[in-house]
């Protein structure tokens, strides 16, 4: 296996020597992942939503809840990275470290926008909610947030290259501020919908920003752990990023196990007083949901990964990760479908029979590929700007 | 961190709470109307002019008598509603039809399903019909979620949507409750229909789009053709009132079309109008009223 030594580029980036062998199967697997998604671009670019599988009662999918997922991960990655920096915790207080954060935090938020921007009807028209935005929307309050956010840690990590700057950490503060608020606003987002009982309930925001804080862990987590699978030989870093990597296992052991706390108190008042919500919650549990809420969500996404997370075999811990971040793509989904199929007229939906005016949402294989382009897209962000952060640390190195 | 960067930290926060604070507390404030309001609004429309009034005249015509006069006030004076009445709605589906007809509506864009409901045990058993345009709510759910307000409550009480700044979002559509709005996705009805078989083979040929299906729509009063994917396609699509009929003193094609005299229209701000007359007499009911959104499509039950 080649060894990159002292750089947070990772496995899978290439050094002088050639690919490592983890960092080929990555290359083959985005490969994999971008022709796919390329493929899903141009039948919705060709087709526009025809092959789509939401419609006018189910209007958001797949797409949206990986958005979500995204937004999730951005947060929450930021959150962890740069609060770890402003506390000087080992693992996370040196400039490498945290742009590791940045880079992952910014990654999982341009596929996100990648995502809605083809799930909106007049895609060419996105740039409207940046010019004419009306804030009694959450949707144009959170496009505005992390437009912000965005800029807060471009140049933090701009910043983060130069040795002493006083402007880092309050940028960290404001952006770790931003992450706290607008995970949370993804809450909000359905929370606003007054009229929809299953969404109205304002432990969503805290349901959105417990999610995103063990998404911000798993996902740092599991870029730590292969950041650091080539570095073991520089001894130092090999020793932060353990720490790291054990401190965001205790991280995301408590915020998967709170997240589970709340959505049972969310649940047990639905479920013990049934009302408007109860179509909603009996589709999720024992309905057609119930594979996506208690398979991939309840056993897969969070008890596999917490039973590996307290396992002491820490090569288990990146997969532990990764189960958990389908997990919460579940539960996303969990959120987001349910909410839509109750249907508030009985009847409505034979009352004028059309596949798009269906109260039931399954993706199609087109929304699947665009899926896997937006997680390509999110894997080459994260390899491009962990690039240029060598490129540019060696270079400040040099002329310093 | 140093008392510098503590202060710098707490300022770049606090101005970034500020700066959303006050743009969330702006655009909750009464904003002026989009729309043109005022004596540019008034229309000396002659519909019937020539038609003596008569004590025993048809609802229609005496609609149509209340919609010109409402006409000649300002738009801001004017308040529509409409009043179903399901007793003597047939389910006939003449009002889908002729809305489907009016707005070209393509697949999957439905502004006024008729919904059956079927009750009791047979013998007992009864149909009830229930149609269902959007309520023009007085308190709207949809348009505070619209992005980009593309969406609104004109000062006439209708909702409408500008199709030109729609970005297609469907959060709308997620937030009416009456699932009154629906989204175009750019279907036609003929589109791959089979136009017959080839002299040599066997197999259908499948056709362009009827160029029926690309005659434009005059919804608020524009031209709208959907030709190369433009709009309405990708926006969201709902009833309103049919707006541009209303401004030549035509009433709402679902007025005109119901064979059994159901559907009534008219300004409630008229104390002598029909609407007016039906909602005091009768015990009007709004479907879901609990969500505050104070439809304003009456139903006599």
């Amino acid at each position: 296996m080649t060894v990159m030594q002292s750089t947070s580029r990772g496995p899978w980036i290439s050094s002088a020597r050639g690919l490592s062998a983890p960092g080929a199967i990555v290359w083959v697997l985005w490969l994999i992942l971008t022709g796919l998604g390329l493929y899903g671009l141009y039948l919705r670019l060709q087709y526009g939503h025809i092959l789509a599988g939401y419609g006018s009662y189910v209007p958001w999918g797949l797409w949206i809840g990986l958005y979500f997922l995204g937004v999730g991960i951005s947060g929450g990655a930021f959150l962890l990275g740069g609060l770890g920096f402003i506390l000087g915790l080992p693992g996370f207080s040196t400039r490498s470290e945290l742009r590791i954060a940045i880079s992952l935090s910014v990654a999982a938020l341009i596929p996100s926008f990648l995502g809605v921007a083809l799930d909106l009807g007049r895609t060419e028209r996105l740039l409207n909610i940046l010019a004419f935005p009306s804030f009694t929307s959450m949707m144009a309050f959170n496009a505005w947030m992390y437009n912000i956010f965005l800029v807060v840690a471009g140049l933090a990590w701009l910043i983060s290259f130069k040795d002493h700057s006083t402007w880092l950490k309050p940028l960290l503060v404001a952006g770790c501020f931003f992450s706290i608020l607008f995970p949370s606003q993804s809450g909000v987002f359905f929370e606003a919908v007054r009229t929809n009982a299953f969404w109205h309930s304002p432990i969503l925001s805290v349901l959105f920003l417990a999610s995103a804080v063990a998404l911000g862990s798993v996902g740092l987590l599991f870029t730590r752990y292969m950041t650091n699978l080539s570095g073991k030989t520089g001894a130092s870093q090999g020793q932060d990023a353990d720490q790291a990597v054990g401190r965001l296992r205790v991280v995301a052991i408590f915020a998967i196990g709170t997240y589970l706390v709340f959505e049972f108190a969310e649940f047990s008042v639905a479920f013990w007083n049934p009302g408007a919500h109860s179509k909603s919650m009996i589709f999720l549990l024992f309905g057609d949901y119930w594979p996506v809420f208690w398979l991939l969500h309840i056993g897969l996404g969070a008890l596999i990964p917490m039973a590996l997370f307290l396992s002491r075999a820490r090569a288990l811990w990146p997969i532990a990760s990764a189960l958990a971040a389908i997990g919460f793509a579940a539960a996303r989904m969990s959120v987001l479908v349910p909410g839509q199929i109750a249907g508030q007229i009985p009847g409505l939906q034979e009352a004028f029979q059309d596949p798009r005016l269906v109260y039931s949402y399954h993706p199609t294989l087109m929304e699947y590929l665009v899926g896997c382009l937006m997680l390509a897209v999110g894997i080459a962000t994260f390899v491009v700007i962990q690039r240029l952060s060598d490129t540019i640390g060696q270079w400040t190195k040099q002329t310093a | 961190m140093n008392r510098r960067e503590f202060l710098l930290a707490g300022g770049l926060v606090g101005l970034g709470t500020a700066a959303a604070v006050s743009v969330i507390v702006k655009d909750r404030l009464p904003a002026p109307p989009i729309d043109v309001t005022g004596e540019a609004t008034v229309r000396k429309l002659s519909v019937l002019q020539n038609v003596a009034q008569t004590e025993t005249e048809d609802p229609h015509v005496r609609m149509q008598r209340e919609l010109v006069r409402a006409m000649s006030k300002p738009v801001e004076q004017r308040h529509w509603i409409m009043i179903i009445d399901t007793r003597k709605c047939v389910g006939c589906q003449a009002c889908t039809i002729g809305c489907i007809a009016e707005n070209k509506l393509p697949p999957g864009v439905v502004y006024r399903p008729v919904v059956t409901e079927e009750s009791g045990v047979y013998p007992n058993v009864q149909l009830h019909f229930l149609p269902r345009p959007c309520m023009h709510c007085d308190n709207p759910s949809c348009t505070p979620v619209c992005p980009v307000k593309a969406t609104w409550k004109r000062p006439d009480g209708i909702v409408v949507v500008d199709y030109e700044r729609c970005i297609g979002c469907r959060y709308c559509l997620n937030a009416c409750p009456y699932g009154a709005r629906t989204s175009d996705f750019g279907r036609f009805y003929t589109s791959g229909a089979a136009q017959g078989a080839p002299v040599t083979g066997d197999r259908a040929v499948y056709g362009p789009v009827g160029p029926w299906e690309k005659e434009p729509s005059n919804e608020y009063l524009k031209h709208w053709t959907r030709e190369h994917h433009d709009s309405p396609v990708g926006n969201a699509r709902k009833c309103h009132f049919c707006l541009h009929r209303l401004e030549v003193g035509q009433l709402p094609v679902c007025v005109t079309t119901c064979i059994g005299r159901a559907t009534y229209f008219g300004d409630s701000n008229d104390p002598d109008s029909l609407v007016v007359e039906l909602k005091t007499k009768h015990n009007c009911q709004t479907l879901i009223p609990h969500w505050g959104n104070k439809p304003q499509c009456f139903y006599i039950l």
